[in-house]
């Protein structure tokens, strides 16, 4: 099944990445004053805004004694794809995201903690190209570490599709916009690398299972390597808001 | 006349981070390990996983004996028993009023826990349940004690003393619970001639001092004199500290009557208070108060 | 926003200050809170600024497609708003919480538009009858800390400037159709006339006084709120001397009312005349800003700060 030529013959990709290298990620937490946390994120050309209202008192239709209510909302900027898009939420492409997105950030959050609560996390989409919804997990855990809400680990999550190179597959970390459109499969994995487990996975498009471990390999080790880049931002933002207050230890 | 606008460009940022002389301690950061052994117990923002105990926040460890907790940068409001609140009703309910605190659940204010008129220890009678909303209505900010935390951590506030209760003329900033000093005394008279509530929940209210004569006075002329226009200059000086906390907390310093004190004589060399909106104003007040601090804590 | 909920004695205090001219933050009432603005920050769109007053936070995108004039027009492009209030903002707007809100803010943008001396139409005209430009403007609502509509109309107005239209050749063929070639260098483009492109101005009625740049505190504490859309001044976009003294006025392209109250026909004459003053600050503030940036971006390439900074 040779795939669509994704490879050049040096083994670089469409945008001169290696198979097995992220595109650059930069994030700052804190961007908003208003929610409780709120978080902003690049990875490579992809922009995502994540914001976190809570826990606070949960509507009593959601009430939980259980624990906290995550209520998750994905949203598309309008003009955060090439071709502008008529809606920024409400398709059933945003509410599979927002069902994954809880999917995938209920598994991080100690929701037994908080019951009769409830936390809101929205997500906005302000320029796609590729890998939004990874985006969008890793903004979000990072604005939920702003909220101080309590979270077993970081949730990552992180995409791999499958090349062939001289007769060989080598697994791609971190699909683009082009490499998506180009067709071949993407397997999408948000886990808690700290702890190896997996929150979600998605595949589409065809794979053999032969090939299964190695793409799903790449894919967790993407995960760990956004969790080093997510532990340095929160560190710098700590240092960076910890300057000022005296730590007392009573 | 034309009015002040001011458009800068994101070139110009300004950043609010004063450096200090504290060294920095060390962080942890969720699902990071604290300590493999098993003789501690677990506080706030920390949890217990296959023998050892994690973080579940980022932010610094505070140990008190055996019970470490991890205290982190900002989070909602979680109350002790005593702290002193600010907080804003929001429903009428029942016997009791629904208040917000900035905390995860809305707190609770009883009305048995509330000083009526006509002495402390009176029966309330089911007129007394049918004029609550005659002593408190919605959207009411009231100072209060926090009494006890149910089991699921909602507060049950009380107003039983003559510092607590319906605030009057004033105005509210918002600020996270993180940077408010823990101290003995939380209602302060500024010098400068305001006064002051730090609520422990972040909740800071401002207003004018008040003259003690009309204590004197009956109800309807109390609330009279409530509703009396605030005179400019306390109302400048209001307006003077409000930017002072703003910017103190815009560097994300600590808040006490000494910080907001010290940020307040700084900020004297702006004339108008209105200038003190401009970034790079907040900066050098921020920083002038934190070198102020700083030569406090080495005297 | 009526979301906010305040007491008695923090209305009787707002109210007072601005009896006074001196609200809680020590503003007069024709006083603006500082901005912040950067153009160019979303790279899938034409044109995009954003733009931040104290904490309300407007993201704008524009973006371009061909159209088919409307037959009634047929030598004019095509402009349309709309306006996404994103639940970032505030819980409210989950769903389609913020619809009205977001409906309310695009139809008077629209109308504000409208007529010809606001912004010239004209300008997207590829070929009369056939084919023109039509402009999406899509506006984000990222944070709401009150005015959002002053702010929303300087973000439109920064994006618009920052916007660049290809240059179309275009050329009628055969059975009436319409070749259009496109240039491949993304250079070759053009910048859109946007000197005159109005501002919206809120005129908060509290009490008997009126105040420009309300935060949210002032706004719940109004019972009417007046809008008034000003066209701009394209003096102030442009390094080069006008001569054209006609064009310096600024007129009136809307007025809308908001809220539940009402206002006596000489107030409303007042407030509209405050309006047109403050709008023209306003334009004068943003032509500055923007001119500064395009000046400092000469030099050297383009450094994004966006929301990392």
């Amino acid at each position: 099944m040779p795939g669509p030529d994704l490879l050049s013959s040096q083994g670089l990709r469409l945008d001169g990445r290696r198979p097995n290298e992220l595109r650059r990620i930069k994030c700052k937490l804190g961007v908003f004053t208003q929610p409780d946390g709120s978080a902003y994120l690049e990875q490579g050309n992809t922009k995502v805004l994540a914001a976190v209202y809570g826990p606070h008192q949960a509507a009593k239709s959601k009430s939980s004694t259980d624990g906290v209510v995550v209520n998750c909302q994905y949203s598309t900027a309008t003009f955060s794809t090439g071709e502008r898009k008529n809606r920024p939420r409400g398709d059933r492409k945003s509410q599979e995201m927002s069902m994954h997105l809880r999917q995938a950030l209920t598994a991080a959050i100690k929701t037994e903690l908080y019951p009769r609560s409830q936390i809101d996390i929205y997500v906005e989409v302000l320029q796609a190209d590729g890998g939004a919804y990874c985006a969008g997990v890793n903004a979000a855990t990072l604005a939920l570490i702003d909220a101080g809400i309590p979270l077993r680990a970081y949730a990552c999550a992180c995409s791999a599709s499958m090349a062939w190179r001289a007769g060989q597959p080598e697994p791609l970390l971190d699909v683009g916009h082009v490499e998506e459109a180009a067709g071949g499969v993407v397997l999408t994995v948000a886990a808690l690398p700290n702890t190896g487990s997996i929150a979600l996975l998605e595949m589409s498009h065809r794979l053999h299972m032969d090939y299964f471990d190695v793409v799903l390999s790449r894919a967790m080790q993407g995960c760990r390597d956004i969790e080093i880049i997510l532990d340095r931002a929160v560190r710098d933002h700590l240092a960076e808001g910890w300057t000022k207050q005296d730590i007392v230890t009573i | 006349m034309t009015g002040h606008v001011s458009i800068r460009l994101a070139s110009e940022r300004v950043n609010h981070s004063v450096s200090s002389s504290n060294e920095l301690p060390r962080f942890y950061t969720p699902g990071e390990v604290i300590t493999g052994m098993q003789d501690f117990m677990r506080g706030h923002g920390t949890y217990a996983e296959d023998d050892s105990l994690k973080a579940s926040v980022a932010g610094v460890m505070q140990k008190v004996n055996k019970l470490i907790c991890i205290r982190p940068l900002k989070s909602r409001y979680v109350g002790e028993i005593g702290d002193v609140v600010v907080g804003r009703v929001l429903e009428v309910q029942q016997r009791r009023w629904k208040v917000e605190t900035n905390s995860r659940l809305d707190s609770v204010l009883q009305l048995s826990a509330v000083n009526l008129p006509g002495g402390e220890l009176r029966r309330r009678s089911a007129e007394d349940e049918q004029m609550m909303r005659k002593h408190l209505q919605e959207g009411d900010l009231i100072s209060a004690e926090v009494q006890s935390v149910f089991s699921d951590g909602s507060l049950s506030l009380h107003t039983r003393s003559l510092k607590y209760g319906k605030l009057p003329q004033g105005t509210l900033m918002k600020v996270f619970p993180s940077l408010v000093k823990r101290r003995k005394n939380h209602f302060h008279n500024l010098p400068c001639g305001v006064s002051i509530i730090i609520g422990n929940n972040g909740f800071i209210w401002l207003s004018p001092q008040k003259q003690d004569v009309l204590y004197e006075g009956n109800k309807d002329e109390i609330e009279e004199y409530d509703l009396q226009p605030v005179n400019r200059s306390d109302r400048e000086t209001m307006a003077r500290v409000k930017n002072c906390i703003a910017a103190l907390v815009a560097s994300k310093m600590m808040l006490d009557d000494t910080s907001i004190m010290f940020a307040y004589e700084e900020s004297l060399k702006y004339p108008s208070v209105k200038d003190m909106l401009d970034p790079e104003a907040m900066l050098d007040i921020a920083f002038l108060a934190q070198h102020r601090i700083n030569n406090a804590i080495e005297e | 926003m009526a979301g906010l909920l305040l007491s008695e004695t923090e209305k009787v205090f707002i109210l007072h200050g601005v009896q006074d001219d001196y609200r809680s933050d020590g503003r007069s009432n024709i006083d603006y809170r500082p901005m912040e603005l950067e153009t160019d920050v979303v790279s899938h769109a034409s044109g995009s600024a954003r733009l931040r007053l104290a904490n309300t936070d407007i993201l704008v995108g524009v973006k371009t497609e061909i159209d088919v004039p409307k037959p009634d027009k047929p030598d004019s492009g095509r402009i349309e708003f709309f306006v996404d209030c994103s639940a970032n903002a505030t819980p409210e707007f989950e769903g389609r919480g913020g619809e009205q809100l977001a409906s309310s803010i695009s139809n008077l943008m629209q109308r504000a538009y409208h007529s010809s001396q606001a912004f010239n139409l004209k300008q997207l005209c590829i070929f009369e009858g056939k084919q023109c430009w039509k402009l999406y403007i899509d506006i984000l609502i990222l944070e709401c800390g009150g005015n959002l509509c002053d702010a929303v109309s300087l973000a439109v107005k920064a994006a618009l400037f920052n916007t660049r239209i290809p240059f179309v050749k275009a050329a009628l063929m055969d059975g009436g159709n319409v070749d259009l070639q496109l240039s491949d260098d993304p250079y070759d483009s053009k910048l859109l006339d946007v000197g005159s492109a109005p501002l919206l101005v809120t005129l908060c009625k509290i009490g008997e006084n009126c105040v420009v740049d309300p935060s949210a505190e002032e706004e719940s504490c109004s019972v009417i709120s007046l809008i008034v859309g000003v066209t701009g001044n394209r003096q102030y976009y442009t390094q080069e001397e006008e001569t054209d003294k006609k064009t310096m006025e600024g007129k009136c392209t809307t007025i809308a009312m908001h809220g539940p109250g009402s206002v006596a026909p000489k107030t409303l004459k007042e407030a509209i005349n405050q309006g047109i003053i403050a709008a023209k600050s306003l334009d004068e503030a943003l032509g500055q800003a923007l001119l500064r940036e395009r000046q400092e971006n000469i030099g050297f390439k383009k450094h994004s700060y966006g929301f990392l900074k």
